[in-house]
């Protein structure tokens, strides 16, 4: 398992593009994923699940298990922390 | 009547009234017996596939056409669609019976109303997302067009609840005149399309929306956001006067947006525009940019806690450079003063950042800074017609060591085996000693850029944010013009192109005299284009 923290970097948050963007680079990963905010914790796969999540400045987690669970959480904490303009 | 909303997408219209019908799709069954189960499940995945492509489809045309936030809506949208939650949730209500166009309008509405809960507008008006979505997936289901837009064939005001992405990109061009909705704020779909097709909208008039549906005309005033139902023969008279006020202001430059404009005596002036972000690069193109003459690059280093990607800005030049094609869009290296703060690098604090450590002498100094930039801006030049062109040039010296990093980028992209592009290589003119010298820097240039903003500070060694030294904040002024006559001679002898990407390049009084004075292209904020078109034409 591995699991990284991260701070939400798009100005309104987890939402429209970035958010789809998360869900398609999560689907690369043949390991589960999961996003997790406080004691949420959602499939990081479903764009319905993540919307709304988090928003900007906020910390969240993300946790994956399986064979390229440390690429996966990797990727998507720097996605997660990109600034989308 | 009058309704009170939101002012979403300016302008004024009055017409016709028209009202989509429903636009929820009414299933006719809601349960199916346990043997249909398998074929019900086949069938929802193959409605869920369709939606998903038709979605993709137009996120690719309108990407290809420039429009990239409403490409982005689509993108969002497909990702919905294919949810694996939303297929889970549906595929458990097939297996208890019920049937999928039921199931799936269901699951969509349970999505919708934890959004609609959120206490934030954005996330509010996603709930509209999810039903636009898990509708066309009904739809689908049942057999049946969710458009009901197709009935709309003369130029009307639209009246609905809300309108989804899927409603507003199959109306027609020009049919509709405003749009008046019940639901929605500013950062609804429907008010960012609203927006980029220049068409008058009020959003989120309420319930009372529901009383003026029956209205024969709709007269709509998107900037003050309100509506008027079955306005009297007066108001429909002054609604008449002010769109055809605003129409004919317009017109009047419209018929320029797209000319090549030239002078009397036959010189041909490029007018482009200048950019500071990745999104502006759709709207520019409409106003009539015949290319990027300054594409500032500091929005992707600002506001953040690290350096950008190599790969990101990778993608942003990209994207510009795809919008414009065959047009040439120039990319300033990164130019950063003092006075704001850059993550990553450690600027110190000084006493004069205007005169500080920043432009050229920042990345030459930081290569951690600067490579990363000329890598991505070669890579990025295989999808278009990218220049790049360096900040507060004071020397050749300074050309030179830029030019020669640039190389050192190619060469070891090249041994990477990555696509390059061709790149040529200019000098924004900003520091007085770039002008002085501009002889020896056009050698080795293949154009300038006057940014007249700053050489026009530093000339005359007036702060450009004191208001107390307006007198001397304008480029009329002998020696600011003395130092671009001098740039343009350098240019002119030189065989290069001269632009100007300052204020002074869409200012009218002030394009005659850049115009005589060499200049061969002005670069502006994209709504002076035509009015800057216009003003060239009828020297």
């Amino acid at each position: 398992m591995a699991e990284r923290e991260t701070t939400v970097g798009p100005e309104e948050g987890i939402h429209g593009r970035p958010a789809a963007r998360l869900v398609k680079a999560a689907k690369g990963f043949s390991s589960q994923v999961v996003i997790v905010k406080g004691d949420r914790e959602v499939n990081a796969k479903s764009v319905l699940k993540i919307t709304g999540l988090a928003r900007k400045g906020e910390k969240i987690t993300i946790r994956a298990e399986g064979e390229d669970a440390e690429q996966a959480v990797e990727m998507l904490a720097q996605l997660i922390a990109a600034d989308e303009h | 009547m009058k309704l009170t909303g939101i002012g979403a997408s300016e302008g004024v219209a009055v017409g016709p009234a028209f009202v989509p019908a429903t636009d929820r799709p009414e299933p006719e069954r809601d349960r199916i017996t346990e043997d249909e189960v398998g074929a019900e499940l086949q069938r929802f995945r193959e409605a869920v596939e369709t939606i998903a492509g038709n979605l993709s489809e137009t996120a690719d045309r309108l990407r290809t056409s420039g429009s990239g936030e409403e490409a982005g809506i689509f993108e969002f949208h497909v990702e919905m669609a294919k949810d694996p939650e939303l297929a889970s949730a549906v595929e458990e209500r097939i297996g208890h019976l019920e049937s999928p166009e039921a199931a799936v309008l269901a699951v969509g509405e349970e999505f919708a109303a934890e959004y609609a809960a959120m206490d934030d507008e954005y996330m509010a008006a996603r709930a509209d997302d999810v039903r636009d979505v898990t509708g066309q997936i009904s739809a689908q289901l049942i057999g049946r067009s969710i458009s009901a837009f197709e009935a709309l064939k003369t130029p009307s005001v639209v009246l609905s609840y809300s309108l989804a992405p899927s409603d507003t990109a199959r109306i027609q061009k020009g049919m509709a005149l405003g749009f008046v909705t019940a639901e929605g704020s500013r950062t609804s779909h429907v008010s960012i399309m609203a927006r980029s097709m220049g068409i008058p909208a009020v959003v989120g008039v309420g319930p009372k929306l529901d009383r003026v549906l029956g209205a024969q005309t709709v007269a709509v005033d998107g900037g003050e956001g309100y509506a008027i139902a079955d306005p009297d023969a007066d108001t429909v008279a002054e609604f008449e006067r002010m769109s055809g006020a605003l129409a004919e202001e317009l017109a009047a430059l419209d018929e320029y947006r797209h000319v090549e404009a030239s002078t009397s005596e036959g010189r041909r002036i490029e007018v482009a525009a200048n950019l500071g972000s990745v999104s502006e690069a759709h709207d520019a193109l409409k106003w009539g940019a015949e290319g990027v003459g300054l594409f500032r690059t500091e929005f992707l280093f600002m506001e953040r806690d690290d350096l950008p990607s190599e790969e990101e800005q990778y993608e942003a030049y990209s994207a510009v450079a795809r919008a414009f094609g065959e047009k040439p869009v120039i990319i300033r290296t990164l130019d950063v003063g003092g006075d704001k703060d850059l993550p990553g690098v450690d600027q110190g604090s000084e006493e004069n950042p205007f005169l500080g450590w920043r432009g050229i002498r920042m990345s030459l100094d930081t290569p951690e800074l600067f490579e990363p930039q000329l890598r991505a801006i070669l890579r990025a030049a295989a999808n278009g017609n990218l220049k790049v062109m360096f900040p507060m040039v004071a020397d050749i010296g300074e050309l030179e060591a830029a030019k020669a990093i640039l190389q050192k980028c190619r060469r070891e992209l090249e041994s990477e085996g990555m696509d390059v592009g061709e790149v040529e290589t200019g000098v924004m003119i900003e520091t007085p000693a770039a002008a002085v010298c501009a002889g020896e820097l056009a050698e080795q240039s293949a154009f300038f850029s006057i940014g007249t903003n700053d050489l026009v500070q530093y000339t005359l060694a007036a702060d450009r944010s004191n208001e107390r030294l307006r007198r001397l904040q304008s480029a009329d002024h002998p020696a600011v013009l003395a130092l671009i006559r001098r740039t343009c001679e350098a240019a002119s002898a030189a065989g290069i192109q001269v632009g100007v990407c300052g204020e002074a390049a869409g200012e009218p009084e002030m394009i005659s005299k850049l115009v005589e004075l060499g200049v061969t292209e002005l670069s502006m904020a994209a709504p002076q284009i035509p009015r800057a078109k216009k003003v060239v034409s009828e020297l």
